[in-house]
């Protein structure tokens, strides 16, 4: 059975990795680059955080994109590879081929899938190493590995992904019975729940962390952390977000006569505004996932995406074993 | 289970939805015969052949074959030779790799006896089969078929697409597979083509309108049935002890055909031998009345 399946893919396997070995070489090329301009800018700096801040962003133009157009690779694979294989060998009919050999379809589709969902993860595991190489330098200067669009492309989530899209292009394929329908979903399904679990889930894997902070001074999570909402609480619960953007008509009427009329030069006013807030019991506050959560939450999204990838699987086998051919 | 019968169903049904594409089919094939598998378009041989090689699964019935019920076991799916009427190849394969395939997916696998077949017949072996000739498809097919060495090979309308040629070199590899296997070797052929069937079937099945007509020994089914030639008169004397099939009448002169029920008494019919193909034409005409009143018991039925 794996003959056959290395038969039928070796085509692909090897344009595949044609493609993989290409994206690596622009990856590895870019990625010293990187590291030696970070290296150069430490030693200048010398631990001085006004003068690292300078150089924020630390990679700039289309390579910083690089990581995005990681994302899309585990999708392809599940569009391409994952929605054809039932599907096709059902629309070409080859499946009265494959299914009237010595071989149960159980068997059939255990190796098949399992190389393909191997495949996947191998894919996802290369890019995210590299991808997760790459953003070091960046992540060390902008203590950001933790937000959104840096997490979702390091660490072990890839391979969460990989798998997923791959299985759920099976799914779709096994499903639909055809390819093309099974390609839609699989990419439109896929975007979905990476979009509903990265905006609105993955916040809250653990219940977040609030601390409180005298509202003239300032405060930032240590290390990699990842600020869900920061900004000024007044005693009431009235929330004013940072940015200042809505303070006018949430401040005591006291305080707002401490506000400009006109646009000035000088930024005293603001202290005395804050001073005047801190008088009327407003509190900075940072609400947050600490740092140290960085790997729970790569390990909790992961088995979120593998356990989604196995149910669809175990509804292949269900439909493939019961269903005519 | 008789040991002798290679397949045996007893009522094998199959619906879709509200279609009937089987009902209560019940038939048996000896083993070591070439059975004839014969009926108009929808009237259930594809979904009969897919339900005896376990592609599709019966609604009703029961179906055995070599004493078994069809089922996802590699003992079972091993001795079972299927061929679509679509000859599903992987068009971007070559036959070798088809063959090599095989042999990584049958535990008796008979690869050197596909590719003597194929190199004989000057198919070329590592050419992809989606740019070989239909013909050429069609022996490839049949050859990966017969390596497998099944002992009961299902074809479903292979010979549909092929050239006259292609036809004869495709059933003539298939009657010499036959004679080789002395008598180990059950084969259902499928076909709308009853000069192909008689040249090399033995026994056969008739379907129409989704039900069993005819299944039989050829020769028993067709000493079993006359032509009766006479005036046009009231067949009634006829039909009270054999059953009438089909009439043909002119103005003066009536043909029947009966399936006889004893010997035929009346002096004023002529009986004459009836030939496998009237008898076929006979009864697939015959069903068109009962056949439109199925269908209507099926709308009443929803």
């Amino acid at each position: 059975m794996t003959w056959l399946v290395w038969r039928q893919y070796r085509a692909q396997a090897t344009i595949t990795s044609v493609l993989l070995a290409a994206a690596a070489a622009v990856i590895l090329a870019d990625g010293f680059q990187i590291a030696s301009h970070w290296h150069s800018i430490r030693v200048t700096c010398s631990g001085n955080s006004a003068c690292l801040q300078q150089h924020v962003p630390l990679v700039s133009g289309l390579v910083s994109d690089l990581p995005y157009a990681s994302l899309i690779v585990p999708v392809v694979l599940g569009m391409l590879w994952g929605a054809p294989l039932v599907a096709h060998e059902l629309e070409s009919r080859t499946i009265d081929f494959a299914w009237t050999q010595s071989v149960t379809r159980t068997r059939w589709l255990t190796v098949k899938a399992g190389w393909l969902l191997l495949a996947a993860a191998a894919c996802g595991g290369v890019i995210a190493a590299l991808t997760t190489w790459w953003s070091g330098p960046g992540n060390a200067l902008q203590a950001d590995a933790f937000a959104p669009g840096q997490f979702d492309t390091q660490g072990v989530v890839p391979i969460g992904y990989a798998v997923f899209a791959m299985a759920l292009g099976i799914a779709a394929g096994t499903a639909s019975r055809r390819t093309l329908p099974a390609i839609a979903v699989a990419l439109g399904g896929f975007i979905a729940l990476r979009l509903v679990i990265s905006d609105f889930l993955r916040q809250h894997y653990m219940t977040a962390v609030t601390t409180y902070y005298h509202v003239t001074g300032s405060f930032t999570p240590p290390g990699q952390a990842w600020v869900l909402a920061q900004g000024a609480v007044s005693r009431t619960g009235v929330v004013v977000p940072q940015g200042w953007g809505d303070l006018y008509p949430a401040l005591p009427a006291a305080c707002r006569r401490l506000l400009p009329t006109a646009p000035t030069g000088q930024s005293g006013w603001l202290n005395a505004v804050l001073s005047c807030m801190q008088a009327h019991g407003w509190r900075g506050f940072a609400t947050y996932q600490p740092a140290s959560r960085y790997w729970p939450f790569q390990g909790i999204e992961t088995g979120i995406y593998l356990l989604l990838a196995a149910a669809l699987i175990a509804v292949t086998f269900a439909i493939v074993r019961r269903r005519d051919a | 289970m008789n040991p002798r019968m290679a397949i045996e169903t007893h009522e094998l049904s199959k619906r879709y939805r509200r279609v009937s594409a089987l009902t209560e089919c019940t038939v048996t094939v000896p083993t070591g015969r070439v059975c004839g598998l014969v009926g108009p378009n929808g009237a259930g041989k594809t979904t009969l052949l897919r339900m005896l090689a376990g592609l599709a699964r019966p609604t009703g019935g029961t179906a055995l074959v070599l004493g078994g019920a069809p089922r996802q076991d590699p003992a079972f799916l091993a001795e079972i030779g299927f061929l679509a009427q679509e000859i599903p190849l992987y068009r971007r394969l070559s036959a070798e790799d088809h063959i090599r395939a095989g042999a990584h997916l049958n535990p008796r696998w008979d690869a050197s006896l596909a590719r003597t077949r194929l190199e004989e017949l000057r198919i070329p072996l590592d050419q992809r089969v989606g740019t070989l000739s239909g013909g050429q498809r069609a022996q490839v097919a049949l050859g990966l078929t017969l390596a497998k060495r099944p002992r009961v090979l299902l074809l479903d309308e292979p010979v549909a697409a092929l050239d006259p040629l292609a036809r004869r070199n495709f059933l003539a590899t298939l009657t010499s597979a036959v004679t080789e296997a002395e008598g180990g070797l059950t084969v259902v052929l499928s076909s709308h083509l009853v000069t192909d069937l008689e040249r090399v079937c033995d026994h056969l099945i008739l379907l129409a309108g989704s039900r069993v007509q005819l299944c039989g020994d050829i020769d028993t089914l067709l000493a079993g049935h006359k032509v009766l030639v006479g005036p046009r008169q009231d067949a009634a004397p006829i039909e009270r002890t054999h059953k009438v099939v089909q009439t043909v009448s002119t103005a003066h002169l009536s043909t029947l055909l009966v399936r006889l029920n004893g010997p035929v008494t009346d002096p004023a019919y002529q009986a004459e031998d009836v030939t496998f193909e009237e008898l076929v034409l006979a009864y697939l005409g015959a069903d068109e009345a009962p056949a439109s009143k199925h269908l209507t018991r099926i709308g009443e039925d929803s």
